[in-house]
């Protein structure tokens, strides 16, 4: 495959071109299938493959005659606009591609008719089917199958409303994050600068900006005065960088001389020529990636999908069953299609539905108070299962800020307050080395404070300047004393800032003892202030240089540095007389002595972590979850950071460091002792998938440094080929396509940008990584509670679907109508369902490893044996038990009510004798079925008392977990009033028919219940007594 | 060109051969384990296909596992190569079967029916002790509660699933079965029975018998010969075959129920809707139209054994023929109720006549 002489090393890496829009006569290079996407099968799309590359352009290394020639414009004059609106045509408008925005309606219907709907929907048509069968073959059918039908379409539609308001609300909170203002873009054209639309700028335009615009396409400058640009969006890069007309780097991310669309011109001015508009910019690329990624299942959508397969094989299973038995029982095919569909819709749990969405929301509710706003209700358990999370450095384990942390002055190090707080510690303020390094930092320094600040904390106030700066400036003004009015009575006469040929920054100040003579003050690399300094200070006396002092100083810089810290020299020179006031300097052709500077020490800065960091990584760590550090920063700044916060934990080494306790060399050094690893992003680029596998799989510690935008989206894959749910943070655009990739991406906040916000699931209000962990905690907590909630809500799936296979089989009355089972599952099980949702942790959620979500699932058959086999088994004796009780107490034994059936119901038959000779009405023995199918509903919901506190742990016994949920004690109490509401209301006999039940029937099932929290308690206590034992393999969900 | 760079670049890749081993051994186990849950499902179905207790559970779990195991397979079926995974099931299936090692075998599908035997068992002894204390607290003589079946309900007869007694005078077809009906239901009425069986009770007054509940209480008589025109016995076609149709009325019998003394139950038959005079005469038999007290209280079915209810029947002697003349028969007396909205059968009974002729 052909490439251009002039790619060097850029084009090795299987790179593709943004441009290939541009009448540019470069090479296309056509798409390569990477072998390392050979496992993916779903993603075929070639373009996405190649958008996951690196970017390359070669534009940053033409000359400017030569970008002149290639894009046919004059660097004075700009494009004539006859030749700008032929291009426009043809290049189509600078505006990235709006993602396919899923239309309301659809979000709607996704709601409706998505996961768990499906299963009611089908119970609602194959309703309307029964019902529809029954008039059509008999005149005076019931229209119970009408009514079910109707509620369960009501339920689904009504869950999926609520969850659509759900979810419309955070997107809500999403467009206000949003802010569309039209950009205007400063182009030149045929010689006149003019406003005009960003959308409007071709490739080729010769455009200036200033500091405060954003770029409006990616720029190749042609002329720069003092240009600072922020590409923390793209790089993560949080620092403002310079701009300059010269190639300085192969990569064109790093180039001085490249601008990038939708970045900011911090300060300064500069022009330059487009390179590419719209989707072919850096950014359009990502943006494109990030929308072409396919998004595999959340884990809670494929547990209700393994749920409702569960549920469905119940079903149909038990439907078949009792079809094939009706029929050998010799009942009609009529009706026993009816039996079918009616057993198949009654294992439809109505209500779970809408308790599944209420338990979410309130977790997502509870989470955003915790600063984690939950975009997507499913995510919320996501965040629960959780097992790896790729974590930014900037920002997120850090404060983004920053901060001076040690100090190396009279050959000691001291340590500086790097808090978050800053309590401000103590160190040797009264040495004179001191004072003169404080009096260095604070002059010799271009960055001030914003004004109108007084009121805010040093440590929060804005600055203007770089970050290094700004550091010295609120260190100094902290510890030392007013800069302002240090630099009022040193007045800078001369400077020469800092620029990184130089590598230092020179400032020359009128003493202010009033003796009219200068001191020359420097700071700056370490390495380069010493080359200048012929003696140092101790303890305010200048000694001569010595090798000692040298020694001491290299040892002290690499300490600094191997703490990845930044470190910077200063030094100072009192000027002679000669100099004194009014000599005027020429910082150009220098004519002061600029040699033989007196060294004062060094000041190391770093971007410390964030306070509540370390914990919460320890936390992560003992929940099992792996916490992977993916940053842009240098290696070894990575490294000390990941040190410092335990995301490489105390005592493990990388080989490197393996390498230097045994001396000798990396290569001898067995990578696998090592349990931590830090990867070079430029390592990362040449590594197959299998050997990213083989990092991700044998190391426990790892922090991915100076990785670029697209390789975030690697490591992501890379874990979840390792099985594992991953969880992303990010805030730049460089992130989204990571974010979207990720089983759950978290946005920043503060500092995210919008793009990224977009594609996230979950949005970190505080941008702390500590806000995860109490996600993580939150999720595992739901998930745990799901659990109980529909182990609770299933459970009362058997006494009421036993009725009906009973009323089938022994041919007795309806034991349980339709409409009394919807008052179970609609009514009285609701909110002690959801009650659960607010039950505490068994045990620490966070000392034991994420849930594997192959293995555990939310519904197992454990849980299924439990609550069908055992408890629903007992709950259905309950309510058989009252139910007999109250025919018996009426004059119907229950040896007579066998093969009652075909009597029972019929309207004609108005004599039926019961088992004293007595003989009644249709009506009358109706109310008494009625009275019994009440009798039968209030017996649940006595169980269901039982049921819910046995729900309440799964390990745990109720005494030890205690009764401190008020919702569930309000949910007893409320299911309670709600069937004794129903029993005795006047008129429920006519709405509902439901009947008044006498007291002593309420009672028939309260033995069952004791029955069913004793023998739960014994079970737990042997599952507690026999950890792993066989009872808990069989038994514990 | 990119895969060449790679392939090279493999050799000098870091890791060692032995470590790729050991994970792949972790792997197989994790798998092995997951196998032998399904080998053992697999087994159960194989070897206990029929346990007639809690089939119905039983299969229920099978069910279940089914598809779990499907799913199990899916997810097989993209990371490892089938063939082995088919060879490896098959050994843990005989391995399950005997495992030489532990020397055991179906031990755990064995123990789950085990345990689920005892568990329902147990649950059935509750139920059985439940409701044996139940029937202990019920007496077999007089149900605890009888407010549901008051007041008590009217039926006729012949009753045919249907109350519209449609028929054509001159075609016996269509009415020959009222007439089977009535004959067969009155075979217990039959005068020579009655006086075997039961005693000829004073009128007028309750047939109290005192006495243990236990006791075997005496029945009074009621004579088909009591229903005099619509007995059968002069005419066996019960005037249907001249189109002056008989229906018999009884009340429902509810034990202990009394009429209120000195004032019998009496029938009364009016036309429901439409001309009073589609119905210009009509005879009851007994011609007091009424329940006679004798005949309450009834003791119930296991001591008052030969308890015959007291009927009244209707004569329609001049009905307007050609035309559904609906009818209404109601109870009138103390405590009877006739006017029950829901319940067109209490203290009522409503039936329309189609004579052709």
């Amino acid at each position: 495959m052909g490439r251009q002489p002039t790619m060097g090393r850029g084009g090795k890496k299987g790179t593709v071109t943004p441009q290939e829009l541009n009448p540019s006569p470069r090479l296309k290079r056509g798409p390569k299938m990477g072998k390392r996407r050979k496992m993916k099968r779903k993603k075929k799309k070639t373009d996405v493959e190649e958008l996951k590359k690196e970017v390359v352009l070669d534009d940053h290394r033409l000359t400017l005659e030569e970008m002149s020639t290639k894009y046919s414009v004059d660097l004075m004059m700009g494009l004539s606009p006859e030749r700008a609106q032929e291009i426009l045509k043809k290049n189509g408008p600078n505006a990235l591609t709006p993602p396919p925005t899923t239309p309301k309606w659809v979000k709607f219907c996704r709601q409706l008719f998505g996961g768990f709907s499906i299963l009611l929907w089908i119970g609602a048509i194959l309703c309307f089917l029964a019902y529809g069968i029954q008039v059509h073959y008999k005149e005076d059918s019931t229209k119970d199958n009408l009514y079910l039908g109707m509620v369960l379409a009501i339920v689904v539609m009504i869950t999926g409303c609520f969850s659509y308001y759900q979810e419309a609300k955070s997107s809500k909170i999403m467009e206000s994050f949003r802010n569309m203002v039209p950009q205007q873009a400063l182009v030149i054209r045929a010689g006149e600068k003019m406003q005009i639309n960003v959308e409007d700028v071709v490739v080729g335009d010769l455009v200036e900006v200033k500091g405060g615009d954003r770029i409006p396409a990616d720029l190749r400058l042609i002329s720069t005065q003092g240009c600072k640009v922020d590409n923390s969006s793209l790089t993560g890069e949080s620092e403002p960088q310079t701009r300059s007309p010269d190639f300085t780097h192969e990569n064109p991310l790093e180039t001085r001389n490249i601008c990038f669309f939708s970045t900011n011109c911090v300060e300064g001015t500069a022009r330059g020529i487009v390179i590419a508009t719209g989707d072919s910019t850096v950014m359009g690329r990502i943006a494109t990636l990030t929308s072409g990624l396919v998004v595999g299942k959340t884990p809670i959508a494929a547990e209700i999908e393994h749920f409702i397969q569960l549920i469905t094989g119940v079903a149909v299973f038990l439907g078949v069953s009792f079809f094939v038995l009706s029929l050998v029982l010799g009942y009609g095919w009529l009706e026993a299609v009816i039996f079918l569909i009616g057993i198949i819709v009654a294992n439809v749990p109505e209500g779970l539905l809408a308790t599944v969405t209420v338990c979410l929301t309130l977790t997502a509710k509870r989470m955003s108070r915790k600063n984690c706003l939950v975009k997507n209700l499913e995510a919320v358990e996501t965040l629960g299962s959780t097992s790896t999370i790729c974590s930014d450095k900037t920002g997120t384990l850090t404060q983004n800020r920053m901060t001076v942390a040690h100090m190396w002055f009279d050959k000691t190090i001291y340590e500086a307050d790097t808090s978050e707080e800053q309590t401000g510690k103590t160190f040797a303020k009264g040495s004179t080395t001191w004072f003169i390094l404080a009096r260095i930092a604070a002059l010799c320094n271009r960055a001030d404070f914003k004004p109108n600040q007084e009121t805010l904390p040093i440590a929060k106030r804005a600055t203007t300047g770089d970050a290094s700066e700004s550091a010295l400036l609120k260190f100094i003004e902290q510890s030392y004393s007013s800069v302002k009015e240090m630099r009022e009575q040193n007045p800078k006469v001369a400077e020469i800032p800092f620029n990184s040929t130089n590598k230092y920054q020179m400032s020359i100040h009128l003493q202010e003892d009033g003796s009219q003579a200068h001191v020359l003050m420097m700071k700056g690399a370490p390495e380069r202030i010493l080359e200048f300094c012929s003696t140092y200070l101790l303890k305010g006396k200048e000694y001569p240089m010595d090798d000692e002092m040298k020694k001491n100083f290299q040892n002290a810089y690499l300490e600094l540095g191997g703490l990845g810290e930044r470190v910077l020299g200063f030094c100072f020179l009192n000027l002679p007389s000669t100099f004194s006031k009014g000599f005027r300097f020429n910082t150009d052709e220098i004519n002061f002595p600029m040699e033989n500077l007196c060294f004062v020490g060094l000041i190391s800065m770093i971007d410390p972590p964030r306070a509540a960091v370390p914990d919460a990584v320890g936390k992560c760590r003992s929940a099992g979850i792996k916490v992977i550090m993916v940053t842009g920063d240098h290696p070894i700044t990575a490294k000390a950071i990941a040190k410092g916060v335990g995301i490489i934990s105390e005592g493990t080494e990388t080989a490197e460091d393996m390498a230097a306790r045994l001396q000798v060399p990396v290569s001898q050094t067995n990578p696998r002792e090592a349990k931590a690893i830090v990867v070079h992003g430029s390592d990362l680029k040449d590594m197959t998938s299998e050997q990213l596998d083989e990092i991700l799989k044998n190391h426990t510690e790892i922090v991915f440094a100076r990785t670029s935008p697209q390789q975030k989206l690697i490591i992501v894959e890379g874990c979840q080929r390792q099985g594992a749910v991953v969880a992303v943070t990010g805030d730049g655009v460089n992130d989204s396509p990571a974010l979207k990739k990720a089983d759950i991406g978290i946005a920043m906040g503060i500092s995210g940008s919008d793009v990224s916000k977009q594609a996230a699931d979950m949005i970190l209000l505080d941008d702390n990584f500590a806000s995860i962990v109490t996600g993580v905690e939150e999720g595992r907590l739901i998930f745990d509670n799901l659990k109980k909630s529909i182990a609770y809500t299933l459970t009362s799936n058997i006494p009421e679907i036993t009725p009906f296979l009973l009323f089938i089989i022994l041919s007795i009355p309806l034991p349980l109508g339709t409409i009394t089972i919807l008052c179970i599952d609609l009514g009285t099980d609701m909110v002690p369902a959801i009650s659960l949702a607010y039950e505490s942790a068994e045990s620490d959620i966070m000392k034991r490893a994420p849930r594997n979500p192959k293995i555990d699932n939310l519904v197992n058959n454990r849980l299924i044996g439990m609550a069908y086999g055992q408890i629903g088994m007992i709950q259905a004796l309950a309510g058989f038990f009252t139910y007999f009780v109250i025919l018996a107490e009426n004059g119907f034994k229950p040896i007579d009510l066998l093969g009652i059936r075909l009597n029972w119901e019929d309207r004609f038959f108005n004599d039926l004798e019961d088992s004293y000779g007595q003989q009644w009405t249709y009506e009358q023995r109706k109310v008494l079925e009625f009275t019994c199918q009440t009798a039968f509903f209030v017996s649940i919901v006595v169980v269901q008392w039982a049921d819910l506190i046995i729900c309440k742990t799964r390990r745990n016994s109720v005494f030890q977990q205690g009764m401190k949920n008020n919702i569930l004690i309000f949910g007893i109490m409320e299911e309670t009033f709600l069937a004794a509401f129903l029993s005795y209301a006047p008129g429920m006999d006519m709405a509902l028919r439901m009947y008044p039940l006498k007291l002593p029937w309420w009672l028939c099932a309260i033995p069952y219940s004791v029955l069913i929290f004793v023998y739960d308690e014994i079970r737990k206590l042997t599952i507690r007594r026999h950890p792993g034992g066989w009872l808990e393999r069989e038994t514990y969900y | 060109m990119r895969r060449q760079l790679r392939s090279r670049r493999a050799p000098a890749s870091p890791y060692g051969y032995r470590y790729r081993l050991d994970d792949q051994d972790e792997v197989n186990q994790n798998y092995l384990a997951d196998e032998e849950e399904e080998a053992e499902e697999e087994a159960r179905v194989m070897v206990v296909p029929d346990l007639e207790e809690e089939e119905e559970e039983e299969e229920e779990e099978e069910e279940e596992e089914e598809i779990e195991e499907e799913e199990k397979e899916e997810e097989k079926g993209q990371g490892q190569p089938t063939g082995n995974a088919w060879w490896q099931k098959w050994q843990i299936v005989n391995e399950y079967l005997w495992d030489p090692e532990k020397r055991m075998s179906l031990a755990r599908t064995g123990l789950i029916l085990v345990i689920y035997f005892f568990f329902y068992a147990s649950l059935a002894a509750v139920i059985t002790l439940c409701m044996y204390t139940l029937f202990l607290t019920i007496s077999p003589y007089m149900p605890p509660f009888t407010e549901r079946v008051k007041p008590p309900g009217v039926m006729i007869r012949p009753f045919a699933h249907s109350l519209n007694f449609n028929f054509n005078v001159s075609e016996p077809d269509t009415w020959q079965h009222y007439v089977i009906s009535l004959n067969g239901f009155l075979q217990g009425y039959n005068d020579s029975l009655q006086e075997e069986m039961n005693v000829d009770c004073p009128p007028g007054q309750y047939f109290i018998q005192d006495g243990d509940e236990d006791e075997d209480k005496k029945a009074c008589q009621f004579k088909r010969s009591f229903l005099k025109n619509c007995s059968g016995l002069e005419d066996p076609t019960f005037g249907y075959s001249t189109g002056q149709p008989c229906i018999l009325l009884k009340m429902n019998r509810i034990v202990g129920f009394r009429p209120e003394l000195g004032d019998p139950v009496k029938v009364s038959c009016k036309v429901q809707r439409g001309d009073e005079n589609d119905i210009r005469s009509i005879n009851y038999y007994p011609e007091s139209a009424s329940f006679d007290l004798r005949y309450y209280p009834y003791y119930g079915k296991l001591t008052h054994v030969n308890y015959t209810s007291p009927l009244v029947a209707m004569h329609f002697t001049d009905v307007v023929k050609n035309q559904a003349v609906p009818v209404q028969c109601q109870l009138k007396g103390k405590g009877i109720i006739n006017d029950v909205i829901n319940d067109r059968f209490v203290g009522r009974v409503i039936f329309t006549l189609n004579i052709e002729t």
